[in-house]
């Protein structure tokens, strides 16, 4: 089957073109496309959190089924046109990544927060970022939301007086 | 005292034996420049640094990356002594000569106490020792990411081969300018004269190959301006783009996919696979082949699927049907935790008078006999999983008699050794690849998963296979945190000061059998008396005249391992609950009744006085709040936290923990933040929700759900506070994490005055 992902539409190699197969397999290990982490494969981590018609989803759990006509978008086109979302941009600022492995999934999980909420409260945080990390990155990653929600409430401002 | 001496004198005889005695300069770690392979137009100065063809200085890198930030810590080292920026530092892998081993961690193996080793006050036994060592250390070159040692070990050797270097640059631009070195200065990649005259170090590196490096002198404190500022770590953009590759990420050309599945019990084995069974297996999609995997060191047997995606082999090995057996020892052999437990408690009670005394002095006995008031607890913690975020995982070919790895390790050359055992081939034909770790925490300082991963590509016909274990195998299937005991017992004069202090802990031993994993040349008795066990316990900071801190190793057949903070993760827990208990039993503060006690360790109550500080110790809190307070030192690196809870139905709730350290001088303040805060984290996880149960030797945590890690949404505030030091640095990937546990029970004491004594807090 085609899927789209990042923008582009990719052909499955055969041995990864199974409508039952999860989504987070057939992008690692039939597309090599290997941001995208596994951590459980019971939806219980977050690390392969990708965006499904935007919304933030646990791609361990999806089946590839479920993807057709979808645009799915995963870390590596999370920078828009070569352009760092400014979630990546505040986490490089606050230095939020340790062992890095789960971060692929927070971003992508923060960047759908935002996308929705362009002011954020902690509470709002808690109940959207249910990511693990095991480094113990979470202040970090609290801090890089709201200096990301700050960077793009200031630069759609800046847009509408333009 | 006189048993730890005597353990002490037999090191120091080997020592002398290799080599008799004499000075160790950090030059012996320099390394001739032929270690380091050179690509076209490099020019390899030494071991560790050499020059590439635009003038970018490439660092040999013996440390693995796992979230603890050392690529860009020894980076800023060398970027210090060159006179270039951090970020401009290209990284190489190091081979596998003895210069790159870790000394500093077989230093941290020597049982000393706080008073012994004293920086700059170090007794001649504590000397002694650390030489001998050092020594081995140098001769041995177990190359080995762990013991929060990283920067202590590069601290001296890194700098001076980067400052060698420097003067040979200097020294091939003077020649080439005819003028004295002394005038020349190496600075943003060039040597500059100061007249504006430049050469590039690109220009002048086959130059400085052939100079010797005459007086090398490292560079002055105040002329620092890489070391002890918070440069950005260097791996950060690949890790938010998606491009950093851990060890499933690995691609090689014509890549298939391995899926593990052990024997459910502990030490258990693979039995019948009937012929039918396999049939089934290989008919479905994208399957190629069963393995079966001998027990590791002693283990659990295992099958492996390989197939076309990892999914595919996950999939079938699921439902393989096997014939699964209980370990060939028998009823015996087979492990179950409420049993453990009980056996723990009725040891430590025993283990005073029975066990091994890793610290003894005055008379304890009468001491206790004498005392108008004794206080006395039994403390007790759980197995404990590393739950690293990758799990468990490797890549391996088998071709043409040569074995290639890439994987994620804490130890490479162990990995190339048990490689070539596997294959039977020379170690040097073994070539070992290391990624990014997502995470170690210690259970990659284990290398089962690399033997099975070469065992699964000698069945794979030439073809790279990446094996994974699933989610499931990494949690029931590794090398646990032992689980521990420790009976204490103080008694205190009338004014409620300590007059004795006996202490009796039982738990399995895990560096002798790490060894025998591991390290098979190092092997010996499973009975050695073993440094992790003890510390935290015989190394308390506190003066007591009597103490008597004596361990009894148990054997559980439980298999266990290195995890974060190691013997201080459970003992810091036993101890710094106890003084706590000794504090209110006395009526006094609990930070007043720990500074009363260290009089003779200034850095230690340094530590203590900012953290109680910056947490506004003693001042009023809402109400339904309540503070605790822990100070404990581990590899070197002393840590007091204050945590502040509340009571949310019963179970505490953590709503801020100030961290106060001296890890001597500080080299990236950004990094030891993080690695404070992260490890205040891992400390809350294990404080509040980690146990591994085992039944009928199988372990019953699964996956995330039924081992609950700490989400952000239940973390705190956390604030971390350094004092200034200019003392050689120390560990900073573990200390934070054995205060935690205690400082929140104490916390939840002075809330609820309901002390609890086991591990984790909530049931």
């Amino acid at each position: 089957m085609d899927i789209d992902i990042n923008g582009a539409m990719h052909t499955l190699p055969t041995h990864a073109d199974d409508p039952a197969m999860p989504l987070l397999w057939a992008l690692r290990d039939g597309l090599a496309l290997t941001g995208t982490k596994f951590g459980c494969g019971i939806g219980a981590c977050g690390a392969c959190t990708v965006h499904v018609d935007g919304a933030a989803t646990r791609s361990c759990l999806t089946p590839l089924a479920a993807c057709a006509g979808k645009k799915v978008t995963t870390i590596e086109g999370l920078a828009a046109a070569g352009h760092p979302h400014a979630v990546q941009l505040a986490w490089i600022a606050e230095q939020v990544p340790q062992c890095g492995y789960c971060q692929s999934g927070m971003l992508m999980a923060a960047a759908a927060l935002l996308a929705r909420n362009h002011e954020p409260s902690d509470a709002d945080i808690d109940a959207a970022i249910t990511n693990l990390c095991r480094c113990g990155t979470y202040p970090r990653v609290r801090a890089a939301i709201h200096a990301a929600a700050a960077q793009l409430r200031k630069a759609s401002s800046q847009g509408a007086q333009a | 005292m006189k048993r730890r001496t005597l353990l002490l004198s037999g090191l120091g005889a080997a020592g002398a034996l290799i080599v008799g005695f004499g000075a160790l300069p950090p030059r012996s770690r320099l390394g001739k420049p032929e270690l380091l392979p050179v690509e076209a137009g490099e020019v390899a100065l030494n071991g560790w640094i050499k020059i590439a063809a635009d003038g970018r200085v490439l660092l040999a890198m013996n440390r693995s990356e796992m979230g603890q930030g050392v690529h860009t810590a020894l980076a800023q080292l060398v970027a210090e002594e060159l006179g270039v920026e951090t970020a401009s530092i290209g990284l190489v892998p190091a081979g596998f000569d003895a210069i790159y081993g870790n000394v500093a961690t077989l230093e941290g193996t020597l049982p000393l106490s706080a008073r012994a080793k004293e920086p700059g006050h170090e007794s001649t036994v504590a000397r002694l020792g650390q030489w001998t060592i050092a020594k081995l250390g140098r001769e041995l070159g177990l190359n080995l990411t762990g013991g929060s040692s990283s920067m202590a070990d590069a601290w001296e050797p890194l700098r001076w081969a980067a400052a060698t270097a420097r003067q040979q640059l200097v020294a091939a631009a003077a020649a080439r300018w005819k003028v004295p070195a002394s005038g020349l200065k190496s600075e943003g990649g060039e040597v500059r004269d100061g007249t504006g005259r430049a050469l590039g170090f690109g220009a002048l590196a086959a130059d400085a190959a052939k100079q010797a490096p005459g007086d090398v002198t490292l560079k002055p404190r105040e002329q620092w301006r890489q070391i002890g500022r918070a440069v950005p770590r260097t791996d950060l953009h690949d890790k938010v783009t998606g491009r950093a590759r851990f060890g499933i990420d690995q691609r090689p050309e014509g890549l298939l996919f391995a899926a593990v599945r052990h024997a459910p019990m502990l030490g258990g084995e693979v039995g019948a696979i009937t012929p039918a069974a396999v049939d089934q297996l290989l008919q479905m999609p994208q399957v190629l082949r069963l393995v079966r995997l001998p027990a590791y060191a002693g283990g659990t047997e295992a099958i492996a699927v390989i197939a076309r995606t990892s999914w595919h082999a996950m999939r079938a090995a699921q439902q393989l049907e096997v014939e699964w057996r209980a370990p060939a020892g028998g009823p015996a052999v087979i492990p179950d935790t409420q049993r453990i437990a009980a056996e723990l408690a009725a040891t430590a009670r025993r283990a005073a008078d029975e066990g091994f005394a890793f610290a003894s002095q005055g008379d304890v006995d009468a001491a206790l006999r004498d005392v108008p008031r004794r206080v006395e607890a039994l403390y007790e913690a759980p197995y404990l999983a590393h739950a690293t975020m990758e799990p468990m995982n490797a890549t391996a070919r088998v071709a043409d008699g040569r074995v290639e790895l890439w994987l994620p390790t804490q130890v490479p050359g162990q990995v190339r050794a048990l490689a070539a055992r596997v294959a039977g081939v020379d170690a040097d034909k073994v070539s070992v690849h290391v990624s990014y770790l997502g995470g170690g925490f210690g259970r990659r300082l284990d290398i089962d998963f690399a033997g099975q991963a070469v065992r699964v590509a000698m069945e794979a016909g030439g073809a790279p296979v990446q094996l994974l274990w699933p989610r499931e195998e990494d949690m029931t299937h590794d090398f646990y945190r032992p689980a521990g005991a420790a009976f204490m017992q103080a008694g205190l004069d009338s004014a409620g000061r300590a007059l004795a202090w006996r202490v009796g802990s039982a738990g399995d031993a895990i560096t002798p059998r790490w060894l025998a994993r591991v390290v098979p040349p190092l092997s010996g008795p499973i009975d050695t008396p073993d440094k992790t066990a003890s510390e935290g316990l015989f190394d308390q900071p506190y003066a007591v005249p009597n103490q008597r801190i004596a361990h009894v190793a148990t054997h559980q057949h439980v298999p266990v391992g290195m995890w974060r903070a190691v013997g201080h993760s459970h003992n810091a827990f036993f101890t710094e609950s106890f003084i706590d208990e000794l504090a209110h039993a006395a009526g006094a503060d609990p930070v007043a009744y720990r500074l009363s006690l260290l009089d003779d360790l200034p850095r230690h109550a340094a530590v203590l006085r900012l953290a109680a500080e910056k947490a506004g110790w003693g001042t009023p809190l809402p109400a339904g709040r309540a503070r605790g307070v822990a100070l404990h030192e581990s590899f070197g690196t002393i840590v007091a936290e204050v945590v502040e809870v509340t009571n949310d139905q019963q179970r505490p709730r953590v709503l801020r923990v100030v961290c106060a350290l001296d890890c001597g001088s500080v080299i990236n303040p950004g990094i030891v933040t993080r690695q404070m805060e992260g490890a205040v984290v891992f400390g809350l996880t294990a404080a509040l929700h980690g146990r591994i149960d085992i039944v009928d030797g199988v372990v019953r945590q699964k996956s995330f759900p039924d081992y609950p890690l700490l989400g952000l949404a239940e973390t705190p505030q956390i604030d971390v506070h350094m004092v200034p030091s200019t003392n050689a640095p120390t560990g900073i990937g573990e200390p934070g994490v054995p205060p935690l546990a205690p400082a929140l029970a104490n916390a939840w004491f002075a809330l609820t005055g309901e002390r609890r004594r086991r591990l984790p807090l909530v049931a």
